[in-house]
């Protein structure tokens, strides 16, 4: 027994020990510096503390990116980390303008319909070779080839013969799209359309480097084999736990970057990653939405706009939404304030139109602005509208409303706040119902709800983005509202050339689907990250991808 | 002997074709496709997507293609990760969760029983009331709350060890303690209560009384014969710790196979639906087989009860 008993205690003694004396070093590091790797923390233990160390910036990516085949990753998870290993013709600047980039110059035809890109002599992949319109060529027909079946491929229908080829009609060689020499890209759209310098910075319109691709058609899946032409190069990728990219030096604006390393982690809870920040394992995270209160007055919370809105879509079939003045009744008799001071409590701002804040027009004003507030929180003007329209319609008692959420705590905490404001100023019950999330999907866009819980994030920075959801038959509708007025609307902005008038043709759709009020907004969506101090020079836009191009870290 | 292992085998090849079937009928009844997106939903792209992964095909022509990668075992490209195939996602995560599993169980098991072999011993003592203190908190208290006071604690607060991911032992000191608390503290309670019932055992008396030392009677003895039912929990608690890991995994962010499984069938990736479980329920009765063949060679007593049923 005591034999047995004296071996037990020293192999938890010597287990102990073992983790005390970890302990002592693990716990030194973080304190000295940022660096949580022993093996770099060597490295630069030579030098003056920080100056002269490798800037190693620590990233979480949330989860292992889709596919960086830049026509496959189609989401934000793949983009953060494309729009810095690969870049497009053009960039998005801090002013989140797309200004030039692999292409240093860029002619637009009279009509508005032919772009002509010339690339930049010094643009290289990171292989070595020179990037030319081929690799444009090639990587756009990619995208649009249907067996590629690239989810990203509608952007490109804006160009003459995307669409057709992408739906089986037509051919590649139909697109117009062409290489006059290897450093000159020609495109001809189908309408003019000022986003479009916008939309190629998404990174379905990257380039891929056609001798690498045409060799290795898997070349995108390791880092060994991946060629980009970005700021950074991908030189590690331990699937679904980390990746790394280091500096290109082949890149044609070297010197701006200022990174020599960042590395990714792909840790998916909020609230973990947020730990790993505290314990100085991560430089920048996503903030926790429990902690959004908490962290609010953070020096280091940093809030960016994102382009892009929560809202509720009517079922304009279903009863009592058939009548415009109930919709409105019920949009007017939520208080937005209220529910982004003490529900979600980001700082988000309050949704009074459907076209987000960020978008200048050509008289220098912020469209939101110019527009007005659309829908307010009004509720008496809501209690009269309820009882006009309730007339209209011979209503003696409102058939039983049902709003529907995909469940979240977050969505439900919003639905409750809802359902108090409309007992308390319409004097309407509305029932709850929270479904799965991909059940609620496909049931919403088979119309099955009355009212039911949406949202939209922008995929190019143009008010026509989001206005474009509701005409007639969009599979983004989902209201089944169908308006005359305001598919003509939509129809003359997409035909305009004049940038005044088709400023103005676009505050009237706002206008119009508001005063119609299919979906009455909540609120505008914005980004709060936490950045350890000394981190600088990221890059978020309201519509975009994360940019580390400029990013520094002291 | 033979004919029962074979008999045994068969039945479990059934048991997985008809979990199979059942799982493929059943995703195809839930509603929603992988497709199903706020974003984008242009009917050009959805019918491209759709024939690219075949599920523009009859449901029954595609029960054709599963249940040939059923028997091949090739499940094809995950729909969200098109990059990949879901056999390479299985053999990437598998042996992570396995070793996670692994290493809680064999924590669980040591401690467990050392922890209900003092409890027994002291009967009614401080050791017993402390161990038993600790089982009670051990069960009550869900791992996945454990997981983040550990972290908060030991990792934010004392910065002694990494919160999270898998790349050193350091990185596997708390999941592993937050997985294996739970498990620790019912084979204590199991292990205590069957010692105590072992203790009071004439045979006990008898080996007191030939004047064997202590150390002996309880190792030999009195241990041996207390952890059967340990062992016959040890089955499904193996298939619980490899196979329900999920919720650790994510908090630690490790990259494991739980979440391929719970993730699929949010994303009704249903290659990825197909492949997890497929495997999950062949290795759970791969398991219970092996479990069934071992507990006839352990205890004699039940081949006995066997041969004497059959004659």
């Amino acid at each position: 027994m005591k034999k047995w008993l004296t071996f037990l205690l020293v192999a938890m003694l010597a287990l102990v020990l073992a983790a005390c004396t970890a302990t002592k070093d693990a716990g030194k590091e973080p304190d000295k510096k940022d660096d949580p790797k022993p093996e770099t923390e060597e490295g630069t233990e030579e030098g003056t503390e920080e100056a002269a160390g490798d800037k190693i910036l620590y990233m979480n990516n949330g989860e292992e990116p889709t596919s960086f085949d830049p026509s496959i990753g189609f989401n934000a998870v793949s983009w953060s980390a494309l729009n810095n290993i690969m870049e497009g013709l053009t960039r998005m600047d801090e002013d989140h303008k797309a200004v030039e980039a692999t292409a240093e110059k860029i002619d637009i035809s009279d009509d508005g319909l032919t772009y002509t890109f010339t690339i930049r002599e010094n643009a290289k992949w990171s292989n070595g070779d020179p990037v030319t319109a081929g690799d444009f060529v090639f990587a756009w027909k990619h995208m649009l080839n249907p067996e590629t079946a690239s989810p990203a491929a509608f952007l490109a229908y804006f160009i003459e013969g995307a669409e057709a080829y992408n739906n089986g009609e037509g051919s590649a060689e139909d697109i117009a799209i062409s290489a006059e020499d290897d450093k000159t890209f020609v495109v001809k759209l189908t309408s003019p359309n000022e986003a479009f310098p916008n939309i190629i910075t998404n990174p379905s319109f990257f380039p891929i480097n056609e001798k690498v691709a045409s060799a290795d058609p898997k070349w995108h899946t390791e880092a060994a084999t991946f060629v980009g032409n970005g700021p950074f190069k991908l030189t590690k990728w331990d699937h679904d736990v980390s990746f790394e990219m280091e500096k290109n030096e082949n890149y044609w604006d070297a010197g701006s970057v200022k990174l020599d390393t960042i590395h990714w982690a792909m840790v998916n809870e909020s609230t973990t990653s947020y730990q790993m920040y505290q314990s100085n394992e991560l430089d920048v995270t996503d903030v926790p939405a429990e902690l959004s209160d908490q962290l609010k007055d953070s020096d280091e919370l940093r809030i960016d706009d994102q382009a892009g809105l929560y809202f509720y879509r009517f079922n304009t079939s279903m009863e009592p939404f058939q009548n415009s003045k109930i919709r409105r009744a019920f949009g007017m008799a939520v208080d937005r304030e209220e529910i982004v001071e003490f529900v979600t409590k980001n700082g988000e701002k309050p949704a009074r139109g459907f076209v987000t804040y960020g978008f200048i027009g050509p008289d220098g004003k912020e469209f939101r602005d110019t527009v007005g507030d659309l829908v307010t929180y009004d509720p008496d003007e809501a209690k009269k509208l309820l009882e006009e329209g309730m007339k209209e319609e011979g209503y003696d008692t409102l058939p039983e409303i049902t709003l529907s959420y995909n469940t979240s705590e977050s969505h439900q905490n919003i639905a409750i706040a809802l359902q108090s404001k409309f007992k308390e100023v319409l004097g309407v019950d509305a029932k709850l119902q929270n479904v799965e999330s991909g059940v609620f999907l496909s049931d919403q866009k088979e119309f099955k709800y009355q009212m039911s819980r949406s949202s939209f994030l922008h995929d190019y920075a143009d008010p026509l983005n989001a206005l474009e959801s509701f005409i007639t038959g969009s599979s983004m509708n989902r209201t089944t509202w169908s308006n005359a007025d305001y598919d003509k609307l939509i129809e003359d902005i997409k035909n305009e050339t004049d940038e005044n008038k088709r400023w103005d043709l676009l505050q009237q759709a706002d206008k119009l689907l508001m005063e119609e009020m299919p979906v009455f907004p909540l609120y505008f969506y914005n980004s709060t990250t936490l950045e350890k101090p000394g981190v600088s020079g990221i890059l978020r836009h309201p519509v975009g991808y994360i940019d580390l191009k400029y990013a520094d870290k002291n | 002997m033979a004919v029962y292992i074979v008999k045994r085998f068969a039945m479990m090849i059934a048991t997985i074709f008809i979990i199979a079937t059942l799982t493929f009928f059943l995703m195809h009844a839930i509603p929603g496709s992988p497709f199903d997106e706020e974003r984008t939903s242009n009917p050009t792209i959805q019918a491209n997507l759709e024939k690219f992964y075949k599920l523009d095909q009859p449901v029954i022509v595609q029960y054709g293609h599963y249940l040939k990668s059923v028997a091949t075992f090739d499940f094809g490209p995950s729909i969200k990760k098109p990059n990949e195939t879901v056999n390479s996602l299985l053999k990437r995560g598998f042996p992570i969760s396995a070793e996670l599993g692994l290493i809680t169980i064999l924590v669980a098991v040591l401690s467990g029983i050392t922890l209900g072999t003092f409890a027994a011993l002291r009967h009614n003592g401080i050791i017993d009331y402390m161990a038993m203190a600790f089982a009670v908190v051990g069960i009550s208290v869900p791992n996945f709350v454990l997981a983040t006071l550990l972290i908060q604690q030991l990792a934010v607060n004392w910065q002694i060890l990494p919160p999270a991911t898998w790349s050193s032992p350091m990185h596997m000191i708390l999941p592993t303690l937050a997985l294996a608390t739970g498990p620790t503290a019912i084979i204590a309670r199991l292990t205590r209560s069957s010692m105590l019932e072992v203790l009071t055992q004439d045979y006990m008396k008898m080996a007191r009384a030939k004047g064997l030392s202590p150390a002996r009677i309880v190792l030999r003895h009195a241990l041996r014969n207390a952890l059967m039912p340990v062992v016959t929990i040890m089955g499904t608690m193996l298939a619980g710790i490899l196979t329900g890991t999920f919720v650790i995994e994510k908090i630690f962010a490790i990259p494991g196979m739980g979440k391929y499984f719970v993730d699929s069938i949010n994303n009704r990736d249903y290659p990825v639906i197909m492949g997890t479980t497929v495997f999950y329920s062949a290795f759970l009765v791969f398991m219970l087989f092996l479990v069934d063949i071992v507990y006839g060679f352990l205890d004699p007593r039940i081949k006995l009860h066997k041969k004497e049923g059959d004659a």
